[in-house]
Formats: structure tokens, sequence, C-alpha cells
């Protein structure tokens, strides 16, 4: 999150939001944002459906067989703006790649 | 984003490593070449690490630190103290240093809130100080602490610096005994690595912003 929130100007730059998404509710969100002083929003999914849509929850129920609460996993997705998937990506987010594929869908927009 | 310095070691590994070993011994005599050091001297009493960094390293006794799979810092240097309690001092240059503000004093803080967080000492600041490193705006911050439930303290000395947008850091952070003493030597050579710092080439990030700066608004 640190990473997003440092690379913003630059994804602002290239017409892209930035939108963390997590199973937690909208006050622990609140708490976390504040701690790591972020200024994009984070969507409070406490029914997984974003998650399992995207792929961050496998095809995994919200609770185990033991009652247990499943969490998501870390996982990275860039939409265009036409709606698309274009990359899918799980564990750390890697800045640096994101960053390399706006500027080529920026490209692409822009016909350059 | 969490990174990875790796120093375990399982049976299954030493194994092939041991088979590893073997092969490469038959490999030996076919003329095998002995890899390449990080870091290239120069006539300036400096050395080259990965064609990126230029600086003056620290006396022998420190071993270069590297990151595997991406970690906490770019590039560092730990010295392992002899002595019967486990003790190291450890310094690193982190291009994308704790938090996320590109105002040095907002930063500092968020900084502060972050740094040593898993190793169970909670550091003060003894002092913190603005001053200017290659002529670029600065922090220096001083901070210690005490983990008494591991009966042992740190001293820090850490430098956040403006490069461009962004902010980059040194750090070092020295390991003692709770009753052992603080030394200066490991700040004197942090200091001449620090001084002597030089960036070689363009980072990522000012590539990044020369092209996005070619594609227009």
């Amino acid at each position: 999150m640190d990473g997003h929130q440092r690379d913003l100007y630059l994804y602002e730059r290239l017409n892209a939001k930035v939108l963390g998404v997590s199973m937690d509710d909208v006050t622990t969100n609140k708490y976390f944002a504040q701690s790591l002083w972020l200024e994009f929003p984070l969507i409070s999914n406490t029914l997984a459906w974003m998650g399992k849509a995207y792929g961050a929850y496998s095809d995994k129920p919200p609770f185990g067989p033991d009652g247990s609460l499943l969490t998501f996993s870390r996982l990275t997705v860039v939409i265009d703006q036409k709606g698309i998937v274009r990359y899918v990506k799980k564990g750390s987010p890697n800045n640096q790649e994101i960053l390399e594929l706006l500027l080529k869908l920026g490209k692409e927009f822009r016909g350059k | 984003m969490k990174r990875k310095i790796r120093a375990g070691f399982t049976p299954g590994l030493a194994s092939a490593l041991v088979l590893t070993g073997l092969f490469l011994g038959g490999c030996a005599t076919l003329g095998l070449e002995k890899p390449k050091s990080a870091l290239t001297p120069t006539d300036r009493g400096t050395v080259i690490y990965k064609d990126e960094y230029e600086f003056k390293r620290p006396a022998a006794d420190w071993l270069l630190l590297k990151n595997l799979e991406g970690g906490d810092f770019e590039l560092g240097f730990m010295k392992i103290e002899k002595g019967p309690f486990p003790t190291q001092s450890t310094f690193i240059y982190d291009d994308q240093p704790f938090g996320s503000s590109p105002d040095l004093e907002t930063r500092a803080k968020q900084y502060c809130t972050r740094f040593l967080f898993n190793s169970g000492v909670l550091p003060d600041i003894k002092e913190q100080l603005n001053i200017h490193l290659w002529g670029q705006p600065a922090i220096a911050i001083y901070l210690e602490g005490e983990n008494p439930n591991r009966d042992e303290k740190a001293k820090s000395l850490v430098y956040l610096v403006k490069k461009g947008d962004r902010i980059i850091s040194f750090a070092l952070t020295q390991w003692r005994p709770m009753k052992g003493t603080h030394d200066q030597a490991a700040f004197i050579q942090f200091e001449a690595f620090v001084q002597s710092f030089k960036f070689l080439k363009k980072s990522f990030y000012e590539n990044f912003e020369d092209r996005l700066n070619k594609l227009g608004p």
C-alpha cells in the first residue's frame, strides 16, 4: 500500500485510479488507511464478492469447514478504461511492472 | 512489500549443494570462471555496485548484503561483532524508504513509526536535524531504543534525502547487549559510505518520468 501511495502522483498523471479492497469492515479500513497515510479509497468488501470475482479468493467460501474466516490473498488487478482486465498478479505488487503497463495502456489509448 | 534476506538451510538443500559442489569440482578442471565480485574497485578508492552506485566501501569485515526477491533495501553492509552476545551493525541504502510523502518532515514522521518495528524496539528520536547531503535537502534522525525481552538495545542514524520528486534513505543500526556500550567506529564507516555515495545511472523513476513527459498531458 505504501508503494501505491508513493506512486500516486504517477498514477494520476497516467489517469489511473487506485482502489484497495479488503474483507475488513469500514472502521478497520479507516484506521488502517490512517496508519499508512493512504489517500486513495479502500473498499470494505465484507461479503467477499469482489475478491471472488477477481480471483483473490479462489473458489473458497468466506468460511472454512471449521468455521474460521478466510481472507483474501494479495492480488493486483489492472482494469482499463473499457472495463477490460489487463493485468492480474498474485503476491506483493510490483509497482514498476504496473507503471510500465499503465504507460503502455496510456500510449494505446492515445494512439501513440 | 517485504523483501527477504535468506539465511536458512535445510538437509535436502544441503545434499543438493553437496552434489552441486561435486559437479562444480569436476568442472573446475574445465576452466570454470570464478564468480565476479559484486563490487568493482575504482582508482578513486571507491567501489562500483551493479554499475549503478559508487561509494567508499567500509572495511573488509563489513559484509555486503544483497537482496533476494526484492527487499527492504537496495544495498547494505553488515558487521558481526565477536563476543558472547550476538550483536551486529548494519547499514543500508534504500530507494523506497518507509512512508510515502515527498515532503521531508512528513516522511520523517511516517518513517519513524515503522523503523525497526519488526525488532520489538520502539526507538526514541534523540535528535532530528535539517541538513543538506550532496547539496540536496535532507533530514538526519538520531534514534535509540531497547528491547528488554531480548536484553539488547539499538542506536541508529537515519538520513532521508530528497532526490527529485522522491525521497531515499540511508540507515545505520548498531545492536548491543543492554549493558554493552555503543562505539563510534560503525558510524564513521557509515558516514564515509553516505558522503561518498554517487548515482551513476538514472533510477527507474527518473527514467519513467522522462518517458511520461514525452507522452504529454
